[in-house]
């Protein structure tokens, strides 16, 4: 309540002012003296006047003067009653300003107990920003290490997984051009089996063809033996009979000759022993032909023996013949591994760079397997350090988590501190508010205190209390103000800083998703590869494939093949058996006919053994006077002849020589010539399709036509080349 | 096989864990030719193994290769270096592969080099096993039928170093162009574990489709 001093009264100097005294003093109840003493201070002054004229004055002056003074006096009065109501309101005034003055003391301490607490609240949360700047100051400390260390791993791992794709790539590469190479050997191959299958089908037919014919002719031979055999035993029984015949023929012409001796000597000469002569002489001219028919028979028989002899024979050669059919496809089936082995062995020594020769290949093939290992091995540390790197991409997503939590929570109490930071400024604007108010009050304290001076020096005590209290408020508040300043900029820097934080997070984010990329590549690449090895595939190097041998298919087949054999065995053991007992029985009958047949085959035996030495000796002859004719024409005509005969491919024999001149400067120096009924023509070779070989060739053989003038010249060349240069 | 109990986990020894997986072979071919109907169904009789009611062929020839080939599987196991097993079922008339169940062995080395034993219930085991033979089983709803008369053969994947015995011979690994394949369960004792995978020759009418 702000109280109006009411302007001071101006005192009464004139006492023409005022009114009727008497009714100023009757008015009032008060007591008023008249005296001639001296009056109060303020009267004092008056009655000074008074006192000058009071000489002058009378009883009426005195009575005036007593107005004036009872005038003055209620004025006075009036004025201490003013003033005593002034001070009543003033004390109430002071009352109050004490009551307001304790609740603003009270809101004064309550404030400043708040403020204690925003500046504890605030102590609090400076050091929990302190501390979470400081940890996360830390943490982003760490994870800059980390990055920057798994930057330099990813970096290496970079390098190492190009180094490992290029050399990955170089071995896809390598192993591209082998499986290409490969493909094309297991076409060729393929094609040369087909070939050589086909050849084989054919040499198996014609195998068959001959066993057929050789079987065809065994059993045309075991037919003919049977039938000689059949014709043998009858043979046989009808040389037995004749035999018989011939004895009781022999023994008839005995007793006809003993009759004709008797007769003869008894001279008797009578148409019936000429008769009986005639009729035994025709006797005798039909055994000499029945002797001759068995003679025949005997010859049948001895040709029926030689017919057991060649089937004999022929069987062996048969058998041979079968054996080395055997014999044959298992030497075509080794040497189609050997052509296969070799052909393989040269293209590859054709294809493989670096190779030249097969000891070349193996180690080429060792390096290759070792560089494919490298390869794998390489790919799978490649792996193993992706799998590392997918570990900490997991850690980093986990870190950049935690750190954008962190972030969140910090923005939450960056916010939170934010909405304090303005409750406290707000509530520093209530209270500086409120101490501009009491300021204002205290001022207006001051100067009723400085017009009344009652009860002022009290209350200019308190209210200058109050003043360095509010001042030193003041100082605090700019404190708090400087403070919040401070958390400002640092919570500006905060800011920066989580910005700056939030930014490596996206390209922490953005390499997260490229890794995660190469993860996905990766574990395509993974995916492929299982599929392969689910496919089947295998590294040769460190698998190999095996397989039971007796596997089901193959022992239902070799056990029929193996029955059918036995059966044939069987078969041809009986016919064996069957074809030495008929020997043996012939052999019982006829030992006689052996006898003649078995020296007539020693005789040819014996020729033939002749027949072969001449026919060697003939040979050693002729060997020795054809290397005496071929070193004189060698001699003669300066040339190394060597003749041998071939086959064109359409079937025609042919015979081919070769020129090797003896002044030839190396052993590539040949010429070859083909013969064929009465015509040579010249063959071309690397040395005949030399520049200066041709020409001549061209001129001497093509246009003069004339092959001893091509010899000649080459050999007068060839000896100019050796003697003169 | 399983020698102790101890609490739930049975122990586990290199010669018992390539017993199951030898006998589980044995098994599976059995299934796979009686579901593939590579020979004829009153050839085999039923069994109960795994749980499950099981078929084995009684064709004497069949079940000497069978054994024969499954004690020799069983020493390369115990030796480690066996790392494939391919059943291939071939066209008798014809001698294409038709179809290939793979078995893909990984072995752990460490219990081959040092003789340690590991710990793996038998129950959980069979239970791995029990759902291989439903899923062979199960095959013939997605695999093409084999229309023609077929064969079958063994091909065993092992080390380089691996001495081949006199009744084995290294072969080709008889591959199907473009097939198509599936992945079936997979089974591990703690010692070697056994992925199952059948690949098979696209049928034409898939392919015309």
């Amino acid at each position: 309540m702000i109280l109006r001093t009411p302007p001071q009264k101006k005192l009464r100097s004139d006492p023409g002012d005022s009114p009727a005294p008497t009714g100023s003093a009757s008015s009032g109840n008060h007591l008023i003296i008249y005296e001639d003493s001296p009056l109060p201070a303020s009267a004092s002054l008056q009655t000074s006047h008074d006192n000058s004229d009071q000489h002058l004055c009378t009883y009426q002056c005195r009575q005036m003067v007593k107005a004036d003074v009872l005038d003055a006096l209620s004025k006075a009065e009036k004025q201490v009653h003013e003033y005593q109501t002034k001070l009543q309101t003033l004390n109430e005034n002071f009352s109050e300003a004490d009551v307001e003055r304790k609740r603003l003391r009270d809101k004064f301490l309550y404030s400043e107990q708040e403020l204690a607490a925003a500046k504890g609240r605030e102590k609090m949360l400076q050091e929990q920003l302190l501390m979470e700047i400081n940890t996360s100051q830390e943490r982003y400390t760490k994870e800059l290490q980390s990055f920057h260390e798994l930057e330099v791993k990813l970096q290496s791992e970079m390098n190492l997984r190009k180094k490992a794709e290029s050399s990955a790539a170089t071995a896809e590469e390598k192993a591209k051009l082998l499986e290409d190479k490969l493909s094309q050997l297991s076409g060729s191959v393929d094609r040369e089996k087909k070939r050589l299958n086909n050849d084989i089908a054919q040499l198996g037919k014609e195998a068959k063809l001959s066993v057929s014919r050789i079987g065809a002719d065994l059993e045309r031979m075991q037919c003919r033996a049977k039938n000689a055999e059949t014709e043998s035993d009858l043979l046989r029984s009808q040389l037995e009979d004749l035999k018989m015949k011939f004895d009781e023929c022999l023994q008839e012409k005995t007793e006809l000759d003993k009759k004709l001796s008797s007769f003869t000597s008894q001279a008797a000469s009578s148409s019936d022993n000429s008769v009986l002569v005639k009729h035994l002489q025709e006797e005798l001219k039909h055994y000499e032909v029945e002797v001759q028919e068995a003679r025949k028979l005997k010859s049948r028989h001895l040709d029926a023996g030689l017919l057991n002899e060649k089937l004999f024979e022929e069987k062996s050669r048969r058998e041979r013949a079968e054996s080395e059919l055997s014999k044959l496809h298992e030497l075509q089936l080794s040497m189609e591994k050997l052509e296969n082995e070799l052909s393989s062995w040269k293209s590859l020594l054709n294809d493989v760079p670096g190779v030249s020769c097969p000891d070349d290949i193996v180690t080429k093939f060792s390096a290759l397997q070792n560089e494919v290992l490298g390869s794998t091995v390489k790919i799978g540390e490649a792996s193993t350090h992706c799998k590392q790197l997918e570990v900490a991409l997991d850690a980093t997503q986990l870190g950049k988590q935690n750190a954008e939590t962190e972030a969140a929570l910090a923005k939450e109490k960056f916010e939170a501190l934010k909405t304090d930071v303005k409750r406290i400024e707000v509530m520093l604007s209530l209270v500086t508010g409120e101490k501009e108010q009491l300021k204002a009050v205290v001022n207006e304290l001051r100067k009723s205190n400085s017009e009344g001076a009652v009860s002022g020096a009290a209350d200019g005590s308190l209210i200058q209390g109050y003043e360095s209290s509010l001042a030193k408020k003041e100082s605090y508040i700019k404190d708090l103000e400087k403070d919040l300043s401070q958390l400002k900029d640092v919570n500006n820097r905060q800011r920066y800083e989580i910005e700056l934080l939030n930014e490596k997070l996206v390209n922490e984010a953005r390499k997260i998703k490229s890794l995660e990329r190469e993860s996905d590549r990766l574990r395509s690449e993974i995916s492929l590869l299982e599929s392969k090895l689910g496919h089947g595939d295998f590294s040769a190097a460190n698998t190999r494939v095996l397989r039971m041998v007796n596997t089901l298919g193959v022992e239902n087949e070799a056990k029929q093949t193996i029955e059918a054999l036995q059966a044939e065995l069987q078969k041809t053991k009986e016919r064996l058996q069957a074809v030495e007992e008929l020997k043996s029985q012939s052999g019982d009958a006829g030992k006689l006919v052996d006898s003649h047949i078995t020296g007539k085959i020693a005789q040819l035996k014996e020729q033939i053994a002749t027949l072969e030495k001449r026919e060697e000796r003939y040979k050693t002859v002729f060997a020795d006077r054809i290397s005496v004719f071929r070193r004189a024409c060698c001699e003669l005509f300066g040339y190394k002849i060597v003749m041998d005969e071939h086959q064109r491919p359409n079937g025609i024999p042919v015979t081919r020589f070769t020129l090797q001149s003896i002044y030839a400067q190396n052993d590539d120096e040949k010429l070859e010539f083909e013969y064929e009924s009465g015509n040579t023509s010249i063959l071309d070779n690397g040395y005949a399709s030399q520049g200066e070989i041709a020409k001549q060739i061209e001129i001497f053989i093509r246009k003069f036509n004339s092959i001893p003038a091509f010899t000649a010249n080459l050999t007068m060349e060839s000896f100019n080349r050796r003697t003169l240069y | 096989m399983a020698s102790k109990t101890a609490a739930a986990k049975d122990i586990i020894t290199l010669h018992g864990s390539a017993a199951i997986v030898s006998e589980f072979f044995c098994y599976a071919a059995n299934s796979i030719l009686y579901n593939r109907a590579v020979y004829p169904e009153e050839s085999f009789v039923k069994v109960k193994k795994y749980g499950l009611p099981m078929l084995l062929i009684e064709d004497e020839s069949v079940k000497s290769f069978l054994s024969n080939l499954t004690s020799q599987l069983s020493e390369w196991l115990e030796a480690g270096k066996l790392q494939r097993v391919v059943l291939v079922i071939m066209s008798k008339a014809t001698g294409e592969v038709l179809e290939r169940w793979n078995f893909r062995i990984e072995t752990d080395n460490e219990v081959v080099e040092k003789g340690v034993s590991m710990e793996k219930s038998d129950k959980e085991i069979m239970r791995e096993i029990q759902a291989i033979m439903r899923q062979v089983a199960s095959s013939i709803t997605y695999l093409p039928c084999l229309d023609e008369t077929c064969v079958f053969d063994v091909l065993a994947y092992t080390d380089t170093d691996v001495a081949v015995p006199f009744t084995w011979i290294e072969s080709d690994p008889k591959l199907i162009a473009n097939p198509q394949m599936v992945k079936l369960h997979a089974f591990d004792t703690k010692i070697h574990k056994v992925d199952t995978l059948v690949s098979y020759k696209n049928d034409e009418w898939d392919e015309e489709e």
